[in-house]
C-alpha cells in the first residue's frame, strides 16, 4: 500500500516536473502560418502597382537554365545544412542585391561579398565590407569589417575584424562544362571573439563569380557561384 | 554525385571552419538534492552559470523534492522548493504522516575561487519561513586539478543537527527557537538565522569524465526525531552518489543516503542566453524597394491611377502574408498612417520592420512617412512613424538598426476618425478544442493538485474591441477530494483555499464565460470592462483605467471588481458560498531598466483584507521572465493561518525560444508558497497593462535588434 502511494505520489511529481516545460494549454483558436508567396498579393494592385517586386523562388532550375540566363541565378551551397538551393534576385538597394532561395533564406551582396542574411540561425544582420572589395580590386592589402549579429538577446552585437587579403595565383575552375580563369584570393580575418577565412575567384573582369564566405559560427559557411 | 557537388567540388574540398574566441568552461557545477550547486544533501560553494534556470527533480523513500534555482547574477542565485515528504506525527514518537513543504533559498558566493583561495559563500535554506529544512551555510570550495573539487563547510539550524556544537559566532546566538511543526508556517523566520549549535560537513566531487562523476559527502544534517520533523532515518553520515550528463543540460543522478536509502535525481537546466533557436528560423523580409531618386521628390500622388482603394487590398494581401492584419489606413500625400494587429512576431519590433518594408513595395513614391499603430484586443496601444528614406538609406548598413530606432518617433496613436476601417476577412467567431494541463495550488490541505484534460474554447467578435469569450474544461484526472475540507481558516472566507472542490465532479464545468470591452477614453488612457463568469470561483464585473504614456517608464492602474464567488460545481450558480465582495487595486507600474520591472499593487483583496503585492520581474529582451512577489494584508496572522503573507515566483517562457519559429505564444507558471484565503486576487483575462506594454516605447527598445529581422 505504501509503495503504490509512494508511486502515485512519484507521477504527481512528474507531472509537476512536465508542467515547467510543457504548455499550460493550446488550442486551435488563432493558428495561421501562411507560406511567403509576395508577388501573388500584389496581384489585387491595380495598374499603377509595380509587380516586379519579387518573383516567387524558382524551385527547379536546371543547369541549362543557369547557364543559358547568366546574372539571373546564383547557387548557394550551406554547408551546415548541407544544402544547394537556386537564389533569384529579390531586390536591390544601391550597389547591393538580394536573392531569395526557395526556403526564404535571403543573401544581400555587395560586389559579390555577403553583407547580410535572413533566415539562417544566426543571421548576419548588416556588414560594411567596402574596404575587403577595395583590397581584391588592388590585388590584396588590409582591410577592416564590421559585421553585425543579432543575439539571443535580441540585441545587436558589433564585430570589428582585421582582414589580411591575399592572392593566391591563377586558378582555373570549371563549372557547367566551361573552365574559367580566375586568380583567388583569401582574406583572413579576426576579431578579438571571431576569426575565419574566406575565399574568393575573380574573373579577368573583376567579378567575384565563386566563393566561400562566413556567415557566423553557428551559421558556418556559404559556398556560392555567381553566373 | 549531384550535380551541385560537380558544380562546387574545388570549393569542397576546403575545410575550414569559423573559430569562436570563446575559450572552452569547464564543466559546470552539479545539482544536489537540494535542487542548488551542491554535493548531494550538502551544498557547495559553486554557482550555476549566470541566468541559468534549473528544475531538479529528487526522489527517495519518503521525501521527494521539486527545486527551481535561478542563477540571478554571477554569485547570487535563488530557489524555490515544494517538497512533499514524510514527517513525524505530533507527538513525536507516535508514526509517520505527509506533508507538504515550500520554501526559498538564497546562496551568494562572495568571491571567485583564486589559484590558492577556495571560493566561498553563505546561504540560507528555507529562509522565508521557518519549515523543517530551515538551514544556514558558510561554505568553502576548492578544485585541485581537472575534476576534484573539495568542500567543507558549517552549517546551522537543519544542517547543524549532526555533531553540532555551541555556536561559533556566540554573543547570545546560542539559542535557536528550532523548527516547530505547530507553529503555522509564513511567519518570516528571520529570528532563526545563524543560531543555535553549528555542525561541520564536507565532502568531495570528481568529475570522471564529461558524463561522469563521483560524490561523497560528509552531511551535517541527521533529522533528529522531533514533531513534524522529516521523517528519515540516517544511519550514517556519509552520502555517495553518482552523476550522469548525457547532453548538456541535463543531469541525472544516483545515490545512497542515510546509510540505507537508494535516491535518484533529475535536473534540467535552461538558460535564457542559449537560445535553441539562435537569431530564428522565420523566413526572410522581403528588402526594401527603394525608389528611383527622381520619383522620391515627388510631391503627390496621382489618385486616379492608384486609387485609395486599391492600395488597401493590395497592402491588406502583403501584410497578411506577414500575418499582420491591417485593420485600418489612412492616405495623404506624403504620409501613410497604417494601423494593424500583429499575430505572429513576439517582438512588436520586427512586426513594425516587416510591415514598414512591405509598405515600401507599393506606397506610391510621394508617400515619405509611414506611421505604424499596433493594435491590440481592438484598440490601438501606439505610433512609430518611421522616415522611407531612412528605410532605403539604413537597409543592412552597419549601425542601422540603432540609427533607425533613433530617427522613428514613437508617440501615442492618433485617432480613428481619419483611418479607413478595412471590413472583416475572417469571420468573427473562432473556436478551438485541445488539451489544458493546470495547476491548482489552492487546496485547503496546502498540496498541489495536477489537472488535465480537454478544454473547448470560443471567441466571438461582435466589434473589435467588445469580444465575448468561454472555455469548458473536461477534466480527466479530477482533483483528488479534499480530505482536509476548507475549514482551516473558518473565520475567513474560503475565497482559494476550496479551489479544490470546483470543478471536480467529473463533469464539463464553464471555467469562464464573459464578455469585455476595450477603449481608449482619452490620450494616453486604456480602458477595460469584463462581465460574466471571470475565472474558475468568481463571476461578477470588473472595471480596469490605466494611465500609460507611449514614451514613459512609469504607468498608473485602477481596478474595481464586483464579484460573488461562484458555485463549485462551476456551472451558473452564485448560492452555495452566498458570498459576495467588492475589490480592487491601485497599481503602479515601473520599468527600472535593465531587465527589471517591478509592480506595486495596493488594495483589497478577495476576502475582504487590505494590503499591498510588490513583484519584481527579470524580464530577459528575449521574453524569459522570473518573477517573484510577496503579499501582505491586514488579516489577523491568527485567521491567515498557513501563509500569512503570500509569496511566489513565476516563470514564462516564449515559444520562439525552442522552436525559433516567429511566435507570440509562451509558456508560463506560478509557484506559490502555501496560499491561504488572505491577499486572493481576482484572476481577470487581459489586465490592460500586459495588453498594452509590448508596444510601448521600452519594450518595443528591448527587442529592437529585430526590427530588421
Amino acid at each position: 500500500m505504501g509503495a503504490v502511494l509512494a508511486m502515485i505520489r512519484y507521477a504527481r511529481f512528474a507531472i509537476l516536473g512536465l508542467a515547467l516545460i510543457g504548455p499550460a494549454a493550446c488550442g486551435t483558436l488563432g493558428q495561421s502560418n501562411p507560406v511567403s508567396q509576395l508577388g501573388g498579393a500584389l496581384l489585387g494592385l491595380g495598374g499603377g502597382g509595380d509587380a516586379a517586386a519579387a518573383p516567387a523562388p524558382a524551385t527547379s532550375i536546371t543547369r541549362e537554365q543557369v547557364a543559358a540566363e547568366p546574372g539571373k541565378y546564383v547557387r548557394v551551397f550551406t554547408r551546415n545544412q548541407e544544402r544547394w538551393d537556386t537564389n533569384v534576385q529579390s531586390g536591390s538597394n544601391g550597389n547591393r542585391s538580394t536573392w531569395v532561395d526557395s526556403a526564404s533564406v535571403s543573401i544581400t551582396f555587395e560586389n559579390g561579398i555577403v553583407v547580410a542574411t535572413r533566415g539562417l540561425v544566426r543571421d548576419l544582420m548588416a556588414a560594411d565590407v567596402s574596404e575587403t572589395s577595395a583590397a581584391i580590386r588592388s590585388g590584396g592589402g588590409e582591410a577592416q569589417r564590421r559585421h553585425e549579429f543579432l543575439t539571443n538577446m535580441d540585441r545587436i552585437s558589433t564585430e570589428l575584424l582585421q582582414c589580411r587579403i591575399a592572392s593566391q595565383g591563377a586558378e582555373t575552375i570549371e563549372r557547367l562544362q566551361t573552365k574559367q580563369n580566375t586568380t583567388r584570393f583569401e582574406e583572413k580575418c579576426a576579431s578579438e571573439t571571431l576569426e575565419f577565412t574566406n575565399i574568393y575567384w575573380v574573373n579577368s573582369a573583376g567579378r567575384i563569380i565563386r566563393s566561400l564566405q562566413a556567415i557566423s559560427p553557428q551559421a558556418g559557411y556559404l559556398q556560392i557561384d555567381m553566373f | 554525385m549531384p550535380k551541385g557537388h560537380r558544380l562546387m567540388s574545388s570549393v569542397a574540398v576546403l575545410s575550414v571552419t569559423i573559430a569562436s574566441g570563446a575559450v572552452g568552461q569547464d564543466l559546470t557545477a552539479t545539482y544536489s538534492h537540494f535542487g542548488t550547486p551542491g554535493l548531494l544533501e550538502m551544498p557547495t560553494a559553486q554557482s550555476a552559470p549566470e541566468d541559468a534556470f534549473a528544475a531538479t527533480l529528487a526522489y527517495t523513500d519518503g521525501l521527494a523534492r521539486v527545486t527551481l534555482n535561478f542563477q540571478a547574477s554571477q554569485r547570487l542565485s535563488l530557489s524555490y522548493r515544494y517538497a512533499n515528504l514524510d514527517v513525524y506525527e505530533d507527538p513525536a514518537s507516535a508514526g509517520r504522516e505527509n506533508d507538504i513543504a515550500r520554501g526559498f533559498d538564497l546562496h551568494y558566493r562572495l568571491n571567485n575561487e583564486g589559484t590558492y583561495l577556495p571560493a566561498v559563500a553563505i546561504g540560507m535554506r528555507d529562509f522565508l519561513s521557518g519549515g523543517p529544512f530551515q538551514g544556514e551555510y558558510v561554505v568553502a570550495s576548492k578544485s585541485i586539478g581537472d575534476g576534484l573539487i573539495v568542500t567543507v563547510g558549517l552549517g546551522w539550524g537543519a544542517l547543524g543537527t549532526n555533531g553540532g556544537f555551541d555556536n561559533p559566532l556566540g554573543n547570545g546566538l546560542e539559542e535557536r527557537d528550532g523548527f516547530d511543526g505547530s507553529d503555522p508556517d509564513g511567519q518570516l523566520a528571520s529570528g532563526d538565522w545563524f543560531r543555535g549549535d553549528a555542525a561541520f560537513f564536507g565532502g568531495v566531487e570528481y568529475q570522471i569524465n564529461d558524463r561522469w562523476g563521483a560524490k561523497l559527502e560528509y552531511s551535517s544534517s541527521d533529522y533528529p526525531q522531533v514533531a513534524r520533523g522529516v521523517a528519515v532515518p540516517v544511519d550514517s553520515p556519509f552520502n555517495y552518489g553518482l552523476t550522469y550528463r548525457p547532453s548538456p543540460g541535463i543531469q541525472l543522478g544516483l545515490a545512497y543516503l542515510y546509510g540505507s536509502q537508494i535516491g535518484i535525481s533529475g535536473s534540467f537546466e535552461l538558460n535564457p542566453n542559449d537560445r535553441a533557436g539562435g537569431s530564428g528560423l522565420e523566413n526572410a523580409p522581403p528588402p526594401v524597394k527603394v525608389r528611383a531618386a527622381d520619383l522620391r521628390a515627388a510631391q503627390s500622388w496621382d489618385r486616379q491611377a492608384l486609387p485609395d482603394a486599391a492600395l488597401r487590398n493590395a497592402l491588406r494581401g502583403l501584410l497578411k502574408l506577414e500575418d499582420l492584419t491591417l485593420t485600418g489606413l489612412e492616405l495623404t500625400d506624403r504620409t501613410a498612417r497604417v494601423r494593424y494587429i500583429n499575430n505572429r512576431y513576439r517582438s512588436d519590433a520586427q512586426a513594425a520592420g516587416r510591415a514598414a518594408r512591405m509598405m515600401t513595395q507599393i506606397m506610391p513614391p510621394s508617400i515619405e512617412t509611414f506611421i505604424l499603430e499596433s493594435e491590440r484586443r481592438g484598440i490601438p496601444i501606439s505610433a512609430i512613424s518611421i522616415s522611407r528614406t531612412d528605410l532605403e538609406r539604413l537597409e543592412n548598413r552597419a549601425g542601422g538598426t540603432d540609427a533607425i530606432r533613433q530617427s522613428s518617433g514613437f508617440g501615442d496613436a492618433g485617432g480613428s476618425e481619419e483611418l479607413i476601417a478595412l471590413e472583416r476577412e475572417s469571420s468573427p467567431f473562432a473556436w478551438g478544442l485541445g488539451p489544458f494541463f493546470q495547476i491548482n495550488p489552492y487546496t485547503g490541505d496546502g498540496s498541489i493538485n495536477v489537472d488535465l484534460g480537454l478544454r473547448l474554447q470560443g471567441v466571438y467578435r461582435i466589434q473589435p474591441n467588445l469580444v465575448l469569450s468561454g472555455a469548458i474544461d473536461q477534466s480527466l484526472i479530477p482533483p483528488d477530494d479534499d480530505p482536509t475540507g476548507g475549514e482551516r481558516t473558518p473565520d475567513i472566507q474560503n475565497v482559494r483555499s476550496d479551489g479544490g472542490r470546483y470543478g471536480n465532479d467529473g463533469v464539463p464545468v464553464l471555467r469562464r464565460l464573459s464578455l469585455t470591452h476595450y477603449s481608449r477614453p482619452g490620450p494616453d488612457l486604456y480602458g477595460r470592462v469584463s462581465l460574466g463568469y471571470l475565472e474558475r470561483m468568481f463571476g461578477g464585473v470588473s472595471g480596469e483605467l490605466l494611465w500609460k504614456p507611449v514614451e514613459s517608464p512609469f504607468g498608473l492602474g485602477l481596478e474595481i471588481n464586483q464579484v460573488a464567488q461562484r458555485d463549485s460545481d462551476m456551472r451558473f450558480g452564485f448560492d452555495e458560498y452566498d458570498y459576495d465582495v467588492t475589490t480592487g487595486h491601485l497599481s503602479a507600474y515601473y520599468d527600472l531598466g535593465n531587465g527589471y520591472h517591478t509592480q506595486l499593487d495596493v488594495g483589497r483583496y478577495l476576502a475582504g483584507d487590505w494590503g499591498a503585492t510588490i513583484s519584481v520581474d527579470r524580464e530577459f529582451d528575449n521574453g524569459w521572465v522570473i518573477g517573484a512577489y510577496v503579499t501582505q494584508t491586514d488579516m489577523s496572522y491568527d485567521d491567515f493561518g498557513s501563509g500569512s503573507y503570500n509569496k511566489g515566483v513565476s516563470i514564462t517562457i516564449p515559444q520562439d525560444f525552442f522552436t525559433g519559429s516567429a511566435s507570440r505564444g509562451s509558456y508560463s507558471n506560478t509557484f506559490r508558497t502555501r496560499v491561504g484565503d488572505g491577499g486572493a486576487r481576482l484572476s481577470v483575462d487581459g489586465r490592460l497593462y500586459d495588453v498594452v506594454r509590448g508596444g510601448h516605447k521600452a519594450d518595443l527598445s528591448d527587442t529592437w535588434g529585430r526590427f530588421w529581422r
